[in-house]
């Protein structure tokens, strides 16, 4: 019972320590939330999509990729956290405590995940305000919280390496412009169609394209999603899953139990 | 029984060997310092200490277990104390308290929490902001964080770095505190004077070798101590032949005739038999800081030769 609750106690201090920083609120869920309403309500009647034109057409067609646009802007802070507690040599005092190894990046990770659904639903929420709303089944909603979970879960694993290698907190999140720049090149917030063809390729072939068509069609149900994508999108974040755990783990390793 | 026991420990980094066959005893109960210029291997040795690295080669032993094999069991009886204070600012000096005695799995953190927060004059400030602290201040509650959960072993690396005379020695009478109360602490610093007030044994390490170690008293007198002595100024020629004669090794300083401790008795008696006046007899001690010059220095000149 004593490892759970230590699981716990470290995830509760780090979701506090998000939830009470201005600066995290403010990049996570605020920023997020006036891209949102900037591509909506300045962009998005400019922007032709499958559902029509106009800003209405736009947020149904983006709101899906804003949310996953959410999640990967949170993984700076998870980056940045991790980073701050070894440099501070907290990693270290939970070292010497009588602790599972595991807990304590495990606790990262949950808590991390956990923060990126909390931003996730206040931008969802806004958008419901702003007018969205899905017909989604309570099967395909389930289903979109188990994607965004692994897409949490991936981008968390992806900021390990970076967080633990990065001199300062400052350099420990620059890995999430990367993230950022692959879902702006993509169908997250405008159709790929109408990219210039090399850019095209890129966006039709790169893996956010077709995590964020399946995060649409779970939300969207009139959106046509082939299976062929939602399968296409599983393989790339369980693929991702399991490339960025094992490359977490050995530098963690390298890094704390091989020191 | 020892509370630390390491036995040819060594560490190396690469091509860098950081520890060359380190052996240590640390008796329960007894402030140990470890003194070093930077680069030396104390942190290497603590985090060896404290299960957060392995040695090369060489046994280490906490309380009798081996942290190669036993690390969470041996994590349950010591805490680490590092160089720079580990706090969350955003919260509270007690949260924090409170962090580690959820972490150890305290069952009464209320009554632990207002004891250890008594000790080190931190009560009222229990529900400030750690990040409205002075150093001092973080200082004292990343130290009374580390006596959460009674540990029998307290490992502090350099915690009076950086701190103010006043908290210094605040912190010194906390760290006595520990000792008094049955703990091991085992303690680094760069400050002489501290290792020379407060340790029971000091270990001198340099460049990854213990090169002296033993009781303040025992090191200062071994190494460097000095006794003068002035005779009679009728005897002055007197005593010069006489010492000459017997083989004695002195120098005629100023202040009179200097002597190491290893001659100064034979000298006396020999001057004494020889119907000398002595006039004055006095013990220069030597201080830590001579004593670590005298160490560091030598071992320099060896590396050189």
């Amino acid at each position: 019972m004593k490892t759970p609750k230590q699981l716990g106690v470290l995830t509760g201090r780090i979701i506090r320590q998000n939830l009470t920083n201005a600066d995290t609120i403010i990049t996570v869920i605020a920023m997020p939330i006036f891209i949102l309403l900037f591509f909506v309500y300045v962009m998005g009647g400019n922007i032709a999509t499958a559902g029509g034109s106009g800003s209405a057409a736009y947020l149904r067609y983006a709101l899906p990729g804003f949310l996953l646009l959410t999640m990967a802007m949170g993984s700076a802070y998870t980056s940045m956290r991790i980073n701050l507690d070894r440099t501070s040599g907290f990693l270290d005092r939970l070292h010497s405590l009588p602790i599972p190894r595991w807990v304590i990046l495990g606790s990262h990770v949950l808590a991390s995940v956990i923060f990126m659904l909390i931003a996730e639903v206040a931008v969802f929420l806004v958008g419901l305000l702003m007018g969205y709303r899905t017909n989604a089944t309570i099967s395909s909603t389930l289903m979109f919280i188990g994607l965004s979970i692994l897409f949490g879960l991936g981008i968390t694993l992806l900021a390990i390496p970076f967080s633990l290698k990065a001199d300062n907190a400052a350099s420990a999140g620059g890995f999430s412009y990367v993230l950022l720049m692959l879902l702006f090149v993509s169908s997250a917030l405008m159709p790929t169609k109408g990219m210039a063809k090399p850019v095209q390729i890129f966006a039709d072939y790169q893996p956010m394209t077709p995590i964020v068509n399946t995060a649409r069609g779970l939300l969207d149900q009139a959106t046509a999603v082939g299976q062929h994508t939602g399968i296409v999108a599983f393989v790339w974040l369980i693929g991702g899953i399991l490339v960025f755990a094992l490359l977490s783990y050995r530098v963690y390793v390298r890094m704390f139990l091989t020191r | 029984m020892n509370a630390i026991e390491v036995r040819a420990v060594t560490k190396d980094f690469g091509k860098l060997a950081v520890l060359k066959g380190i052996n240590l005893d640390v008796k329960q109960g007894e402030i140990f310092t470890l003194l070093g210029a930077n680069g030396a291997g104390k942190s290497t040795l603590i985090n060896i200490l404290t299960t957060l690295s392995q040695p090369q080669s060489g046994t280490v032993s906490l309380m009798g277990l081996d942290p190669t094999k036993a690390g969470n069991h041996v994590r349950e009886l010591i805490s680490l104390n590092a160089q720079t204070a580990t706090l969350d600012g955003e919260f509270t000096g007690a949260e924090n308290l409170r962090l580690i005695a959820q972490l150890r799995g305290i069952k009464d953190q209320k009554v632990e929490i207002a004891a250890i927060a008594t000790r080190l004059d931190l009560t009222g400030f229990l529900n400030r902001k750690v990040k409205t602290y002075s150093g001092g201040m973080r200082r004292r509650l990343d130290i009374a964080m580390s006596l959460i959960g009674d540990p029998q072993i307290v490992f502090l690396d350099e915690p009076t770095t950086g701190v103010d005379p006043q908290n210094r020695l605040a912190l010194w009478r906390s760290i006595r505190e520990i000792r008094d109360a049955g703990k091991t602490v085992f303690l680094t610093t760069q400050y002489l004077d501290e290792a020379d007030a407060l340790s029971d044994h000091i270990a001198f390490i340099h460049d990854g070798v213990i090169v002296k170690h033993g009781t303040p008293e025992e090191i200062k007198q071994r190494v460097t101590t000095t006794y003068t002595l002035q005779v009679a100024p009728n005897d002055k020629d007197a005593a010069d032949q006489t010492l000459t004669t017997n083989g004695i090794d002195y120098t005629q300083g100023e202040h009179g005739i200097s002597l190491t401790a290893t001659n100064a008795t034979k000298a006396l008696t020999t001057l004494l038999s020889a119907q000398i006046t002595i006039e004055h007899y006095d013990r220069d001690e030597a201080d830590l800081e001579s004593v670590f010059l005298n160490v560091t220095n030598r071992e320099a000149a060896n590396e050189n030769a």
